[in-house]
């Protein structure tokens, strides 16, 4: 069985509605949504509505969340004072568009989703405002796949799409208590674990201008990394014409979006 | 001369012990430096005595250097020091009586000093802590997950963690850490093994419990009050 999982969608419908008609072709059984809808492009409501009205289970995204219930991350979530204020004015607009019936999708959302041994969440277990980058901490890594309690960790975030297997591992605990003063040495095994991240349907971090998104197929227990070609004039000029800031449109135009990236992605926002 | 640090944690407005613990360490020898990992208020007895003497040291103490720990957390919160939160986890474990003995514990005039204690230190690459670096009621044991600990003390970027919400004692070493990672990406694949220097939590008790540490030799000693009366000449004096 064949499954699709797409993330941050960023409210570019052009990308959307390219993505959903390449996983029509892929006989596929079940699309999975990591959140993210809005943000950043000009048809949140358009691309709201096409999920709900494609039935799509989601998970909600930080942006979601943040139109929601404010902007309640600490600075984390932007790597410069510039790229914050674009951020907040591209929240703002997007909190004037969206429809109070899509606010309340939005807020229905669940933070993760099980299915079998696979956990689905937009940034980590731990928040959705945390980013879980291919060359992270190893350790740190598997911890966060551990503490979801399933195999495979499906995320999103990054914008940066990838599959870590993390595997052969072990350690060794030395334990010293007060009233036993002999040491209790063993070796420990660590679980075999993997990360999927989607990547980003609407707004690609990844060097190129092209949507991703993954195939997961659980029988053979394989991950593909798709990339889908879209009609990229289309949202940039929806850009425009909304008066979002132009580097939108710059950024999607050329596949710059590395100069978004936090600089910081190992921490853990604590709001 | 030796450098070592006395740790301790849990006292809960317990005046004597802390006296106890004081008279301990002017019979133990290095040049120590005292740190009181929180809850030194409880809502068992009044806590305005060991406050005081804790922001008041006597002569020939060894000065506290104090963060707080989980009661004070409550306390603070209940007091309207963080923002709209209430001591809602003490209220759901122990229930409203509790909250309200807290309360009556501590004269409001300690809450200033209170609030303004640190989260946790870091001195050279040890972290100290109440909890974890996660949350201040973060509960580390020798049972917790390997993957946990090591998360736990990457968070604080430090080498080893002194914990003392468990209350426990104990000196867990973690070393020969390997794991092997395999990224596929639209560039292609690559491999790597990840190896991680040698970390440690530590336990450090929690009232007449307490711990000394040998900074140079990186050497624990869980001790419990009268100890180093009982065993000057021996061995930590």
């Amino acid at each position: 069985m064949k499954h699709a999982v797409i993330s941050c969608l960023h409210a570019n419908l052009s990308a959307v509605e390219a993505v959903l008609a390449d996983i029509d072709q892929q006989e596929i059984e079940t699309i999975t949504c990591l959140g993210d809808l809005v943000g950043y492009g000009p048809q949140p409501n358009e691309v709201v509505e096409l999920i709900r009205d494609r039935k799509i289970e989601t998970c909600q995204g930080c942006w979601d969340e943040d139109i929601i219930d404010g902007l309640d991350a600490c600075d984390c979530s932007y790597p410069s004072q510039l790229a914050e204020r674009r951020g907040h004015m591209a929240h703002q607009w997007t909190t004037e568009k969206l429809t109070d019936e899509n606010k309340e999708f939005l807020a229905s959302l669940p933070t993760s989703i099980r299915r079998g041994r696979s956990f689905f969440v937009h940034g980590s277990p731990n928040s959705q405002h945390e980013y879980l980058l291919p060359d992270m901490d190893a350790f740190a890594a598997l911890e966060r796949v551990e503490m979801s309690g399933a195999d495979t960790l499906f995320c999103g975030h990054t914008h940066l799409p990838y599959v870590r297997e993390l595997g052969n591992g072990s350690i060794r605990v030395n334990i010293k208590n007060a009233s036993d003063r002999e040491r209790e040495d063993t070796r420990m095994t660590l679980p075999i674990r993997r990360i999927v991240n989607a990547g980003s349907v609407g707004e690609p971090r990844h060097g190129g201008v092209n949507a991703t998104y993954v195939i997961h197929n659980d029988i053979k227990n394989d991950v593909e990394i798709r990339e889908v070609a879209y009609d990229i004039d289309r949202t940039c000029e929806a850009i425009i014409e909304a008066g979002l800031p132009h580097v939108f449109a710059w950024r999607l135009r050329n596949g710059f979006e590395f100069a978004e990236l936090a600089e910081d992605a190992s921490h853990v926002c604590e709001r | 001369m030796i450098e070592r640090w006395a740790l301790l944690s849990g006292l809960m407005g317990d005046l004597e012990t802390y006296e106890l613990i004081q008279k301990d360490l002017k019979n133990t020898r290095g040049d120590i430096t005292l740190f009181v990992l929180g809850d030194v208020v409880g809502p068992d007895k009044n806590c305005d005595a060991l406050l005081n003497r804790l922001v008041n040291p006597h002569r020939g103490d060894l000065k506290p250097n104090c963060i707080y720990g989980w009661w004070e957390e409550q306390l603070l919160a209940e007091s309207g020091y963080r923002g709209e939160r209430k001591a809602d986890a003490l209220r759901l474990n122990k229930g409203d009586d509790a909250v309200t003995a807290l309360m009556n514990a501590v004269d409001p005039y300690y809450l200033g000093w209170i609030s303004s204690l640190q989260f946790g230190f870091v001195e050279l690459d040890c972290g100290l802590i109440h909890g974890s670096s996660k949350d201040v009621g973060d509960i580390l044991t020798m049972q917790t997950p390997p993957l946990t600990l090591l998360d736990r003390i990457t968070r604080l970027n430090v080498n080893r963690l002194f914990t003392a919400r468990s209350k426990q004692q104990f000196h867990l070493e973690l070393t020969d850490a390997v794991v092997d990672s395999k990224v596929k990406d639209l560039n292609g694949k690559r491999n790597q093994e990840h190896t991680l220097p040698k970390r440690a939590v530590i336990g450090i008790g929690a009232g007449a419990n307490y711990t000394l540490y040998d900074v140079g030799s990186d050497q624990t000693h869980f001790l419990t009050v009268g100890d180093m009366t009982k065993s000057r000449g021996k061995g930590f004096a």
